[in-house]
C-alpha cells in the first residue's frame, strides 16, 4: 500500500488539474530581456495590466539578452513564439525579414489610440521598413554623459553659484578632462566605457556614417570616421586625459569616483542609483565634431505574425497600456519614446532622464542592417585595435571595411 | 538466445545514443553542405563543400584555430604534469582524503561560478592576484594584454580542472604493486629512478587515457574564455568553439557553423590519433 501511495497522489493531482474550470481569459505570453532591475519595473506594470483587464492574462518571461534572441528565434521556427515580445532596434530588420512580426499599420491611428505624431519621427522610423510599421517603440536608450560632481568641484569646473558645469563642446570637454586627470593618483578625466556607442557618436558628430546613402557600400573608413577615431585615440595617448583601454575597468572606475566623465546609455542609471556615495549627474553628450549627434536605440513592442483577431485585440490593448504608462517605466531609469509623455512635469522631475532626453532630436541608432551582429563585432574590433595602438585608425577601419563589404556580398 | 538478450539490454541505450548523438551528428554533416541563413525566408541552398572552402580562407577561422591550438599546447602538458605531480605527492601521504578533496572541489564548480570568480581574481586594479603582487611592485595585465590573456586562461583552467586527472592518476598509482618498488629499492634505486623506470611505465595506460581526454577537452574549450574574456582582447582568446557559437547563434549561419564544427572534429580526431600512436608504441 505504502508503495502505491505516491502513484495514487499523482493521479489525484492530475484529476484536480482536469477538474479546473476552462480559463476564458485570453492568454498573452510576453517575452523580453529585462533581467535587471528593469524587469521588476516591467513586472509591476504587467501585474497592474492583469488587474485592470480581467479578460486578459499576460504571462511575462524574462531572459538574458545574450540568449534571448536565440530562444525567440527557435520558438518562432517552431510556431511557438510568444504573442508579444520586445525587440531591440538592431534586431527588428532580421526578425521582420524572417516574417516573424505582424505589422501594426492597421492598428495605429485615432481608433487604435496611438498616433505616429506622439513619437519623434527619427525614433518612429526605426521600426518602419518598406513603409510598414513593425512595432511600437517603448523607450529610447540614448547615450548621454554621466559626470562626477565632486571631481568637477575640485577641478573648479563650476559656475558663479558653485554648481558643476558639464562641458558641451570639444574645447571645454578636453579642458575639463585635463583638469580632472591626475595620473599619479589614478584619476582620469574621461574613460571609454563602450566602444560602439562612444566612438560611433563621435563619428556621427564628425559627419561620418557607416554606409553609403544607397546602403550598398560600407564607408567605415571614410575620412570623417578616421578623423573621429583619431581624436578618440588622441584623447588617450596624446592629450592623455582618457584612461587607456587596457588595464582599466572604466565603468567600475567611474563608480569608484576615479573617472570624471563617462558616456553611457540611460540604462546604466539604475546601476548608479544603487551606489550610495557617488555624487553623479547627467548631461547631454558633448559635441566633439561639427554637429550634435548621439548613439541610441529603442526597445520595441512587437506582435507575433499569426495572431487570431481576439489575440490581436488583447495584445494591442496591452501594448497601448505599456506605451501609455511608459512614465512608470521611465521612473526605473528609461526615457519614454512618447513625446507627449516627456512633456509632462512628472518626466521633467526625473533629472537625469530629462537631461539625456534633450538629445532625442538628434539621436541615431546603429544602421539597420540584416548583418547587425557582424557589423558590431567588426566595429568593436577595429576600435579596440586602434585605441590600443595595435594599428593606426586608418588601418583598423580599412580592414573592418573590407570585412563588412565581404559580409554584404554574401 | 543469449546473444539476443545482450542486444536487448543494449537497445535502450542504443536508441538514445542514436537519437541524441548519431542522428544530430549526421544532420550536422548534411547541414554543413548547405548555405542556410536562419533569419531569412530564403530556403537552404546546396553548396557542396562551399562552407569548408570558406572556412579555410576565413581569417577569423584561422585565427580561432590558432588560438585553440595555443590553448591545447599550453593547457594539456601543464595539466597532466601538475596532475601527475599532485598524484605522486598525494600517494606519499598517509591521510589523503582532505587533500584529495581540496584539489577535486574546484572541478565540481560550474564554469559560470569559476569564471566569474577568476575574472575578479584577474582584475588589474583590485584583483586578488595583483593586490598580492603589489607588495613586490608588480602589476600584471592578466586579461587586458594580448600576450597575457591566454596564459591567464590556462592558469585558471589548471585550477579548475586539475582535480579530475589527479584522482585518476592517483588511482593508477595505487594500483602499482608495491613489490616492484620494494625490489627496486633493494637493488639500490633512488626515488627518482624508481619513478622513472617503474612507476611511469606501469602508469602508461592510465596516463594515455588522461592525456587523450585532456586533449579532446582542451580543443573544446569554450566556457573559460567566453565568461572570463569574451574572446578578447583583440580576439586573442576567441577559440574555435566560441567562433562557431557566434556564427550559429549570433549570425544565424547554420551551414557555415556546422562545417566549422566538422573541421574541428577532424582536427581533434587527427591530433588524438597521432598522440595515441606516439604514446602507445615501444
Amino acid at each position: 500500500m505504502a508503495r502505491r501511495l505516491p502513484l495514487a497522489l499523482l493521479i489525484a493531482l492530475l484529476m484536480c488539474g482536469c477538474g479546473r474550470k476552462p480559463d476564458s481569459r485570453t492568454e498573452l505570453r510576453f517575452w523580453n530581456g529585462f533581467t535587471g532591475p528593469d524587469g521588476v519595473t516591467m513586472l509591476r506594470l504587467v501585474q497592474r495590466f492583469n488587474r485592470e483587464n480581467p479578460d486578459v492574462r499576460v504571462l511575462m518571461q524574462r531572459m538574458d539578452w545574450a540568449t534571448y534572441y536565440n530562444k525567440l528565434y527557435v520558438a518562432g521556427i517552431g510556431h511557438r513564439a510568444p504573442e508579444v515580445f520586445v525587440l531591440q532596434t538592431h534586431a527588428v530588420p532580421r526578425f521582420a525579414r524572417a516574417r516573424f512580426i505582424r505589422t501594426v499599420d492597421d492598428l495605429i491611428g485615432p481608433r487604435g489610440g496611438l498616433l505616429p505624431s506622439q513619437f519623434d519621427p527619427n525614433i518612429w522610423q526605426t521600426d518602419t521598413i518598406d513603409n510598414r510599421q513593425y512595432g511600437i517603440p517603448l523607450d529610447i536608450w540614448v547615450m548621454g554623459m554621466y559626470y562626477n560632481r565632486r571631481l568637477f568641484r575640485s577641478a573648479d569646473l563650476i559656475d558663479a553659484s558653485g554648481r558643476p558645469v558639464p562641458p558641451a563642446n570639444r574645447g571645454r570637454f578636453v579642458d575639463a578632462a585635463r583638469r580632472m586627470t591626475d595620473r599619479k593618483a589614478g584619476t582620469w578625466g574621461f574613460a571609454f566605457t563602450n566602444f560602439e556607442s562612444n566612438v560611433y557618436s563621435v563619428m556621427l558628430q564628425f559627419g561620418g556614417s557607416l554606409f553609403s546613402p544607397d546602403g550598398t557600400r560600407c564607408t567605415l573608413n571614410s575620412p570623417e570616421n578616421v578623423a573621429a577615431l583619431q581624436l578618440c585615440v588622441d584623447l588617450i595617448w596624446k592629450e592623455r586625459v582618457a584612461a587607456p583601454p587596457e588595464n582599466f575597468d572604466s565603468w567600475i572606475g567611474f563608480r569608484q569616483g576615479r573617472v570624471g566623465m563617462v558616456w553611457e546609455g540611460i540604462y546604466m542609471l539604475a546601476d548608479l542609483e544603487s551606489s550610495s556615495d557617488l555624487e553623479y549627474a547627467g548631461a547631454p553628450t558633448p559635441t566633439l565634431g561639427s554637429r550634435p549627434a548621439v548613439w541610441s536605440g529603442s526597445h520595441n513592442l512587437c506582435l507575433r505574425a499569426d495572431l487570431s483577431p481576439r489575440q490581436v485585440q488583447a495584445a494591442w490593448r496591452f501594448i497601448r497600456f505599456l506605451s501609455d504608462n511608459s512614465l512608470d517605466w521611465a521612473a526605473g531609469g528609461q526615457i519614454p519614446a512618447r513625446r507627449d509623455l516627456r512633456a509632462l512635469p512628472r518626466f521633467k522631475s526625473m533629472t537625469v532622464q530629462a537631461e539625456f532626453a534633450r538629445q532625442v532630436p538628434y539621436a541615431v541608432p546603429m544602421p539597420r542592417v540584416p548583418f547587425a551582429f557582424e557589423l558590431q563585432s567588426e566595429f568593436d574590433l577595429a576600435v579596440e585595435r586602434a585605441l590600443r595602438r595595435t594599428v593606426t585608425p586608418q588601418q583598423a577601419l580599412d580592414a573592418a571595411t573590407r570585412n563588412v563589404d565581404r559580409v554584404m556580398k554574401q | 538466445m543469449r546473444r539476443l538478450s545482450g542486444y536487448l539490454f543494449a537497445t535502450p541505450y542504443l536508441i538514445l545514443f542514436s537519437a541524441f548523438l548519431v542522428a544530430p551528428l549526421l544532420y550536422g554533416l548534411a547541414v554543413s553542405l548547405f548555405r542556410w541563413d536562419l533569419l531569412t525566408t530564403r530556403p537552404p541552398t546546396f553548396v557542396a563543400a562551399g562552407n569548408y572552402a570558406e572556412a579555410v580562407a576565413d581569417p577569423y577561422f584561422r585565427k580561432a584555430l590558432a588560438v585553440t591550438l595555443e590553448f591545447v599546447a599550453l593547457a594539456t602538458p601543464t595539466t597532466v604534469a601538475l596532475a601527475l605531480l599532485l598524484a605522486a605527492l598525494l600517494e606519499s601521504l598517509r591521510r589523503q582524503t582532505l587533500y584529495r578533496a581540496a584539489f577535486f572541489v574546484p572541478t565540481m564548480l560550474t564554469i559560470s561560478v569559476a569564471g566569474i570568480l577568476w575574472r575578479w581574481f584577474f582584475n588589474t586594479d583590485f584583483g586578488l592576484l595583483n593586490s598580492g603582487l603589489a607588495r613586490f611592485g608588480v602589476s600584471v595585465p592578466w586579461l587586458t594584454d594580448t600576450r597575457f590573456a591566454m596564459p591567464s586562461i590556462v592558469l585558471m583552467t589548471l585550477w579548475w580542472t586539475v582535480g579530475g586527472p589527479t584522482v585518476i592518476l592517483l588511482a593508477g598509482l595505487q594500483n602499482i604493486p608495491r613489490q616492484f618498488l620494494e625490489a627496486a629499492s633493494i637493488d639500490g634505486a633512488g626515488g627518482f629512478t624508481r619513478f622513472r623506470t617503474i612507476t611511469l611505465p606501469l602508469l602508461r595506460p592510465v596516463l594515455l587515457f588522461v592525456v587523450a581526454m585532456n586533449v579532446i577537452g582542451a580543443f573544446q574549450v569554450f566556457g573559460q574564455t567566453f565568461i572570463v574574456t569574451r574572446g578578447g582582447p583583440e580576439l586573442a582568446t576567441r577559440v574555435l568553439v566560441q567562433y562557431i557559437y557566434e556564427t550559429a547563434f549570433n549570425n544565424y549561419r547554420m551551414g557555415y557553423s556546422a562545417a566549422m564544427s566538422w573541421l574541428l572534429f577532424a582536427v581533434i580526431a587527427l591530433v588524438t590519433a597521432v598522440l595515441l600512436g606516439l604514446l602507445r608504441e615501444r
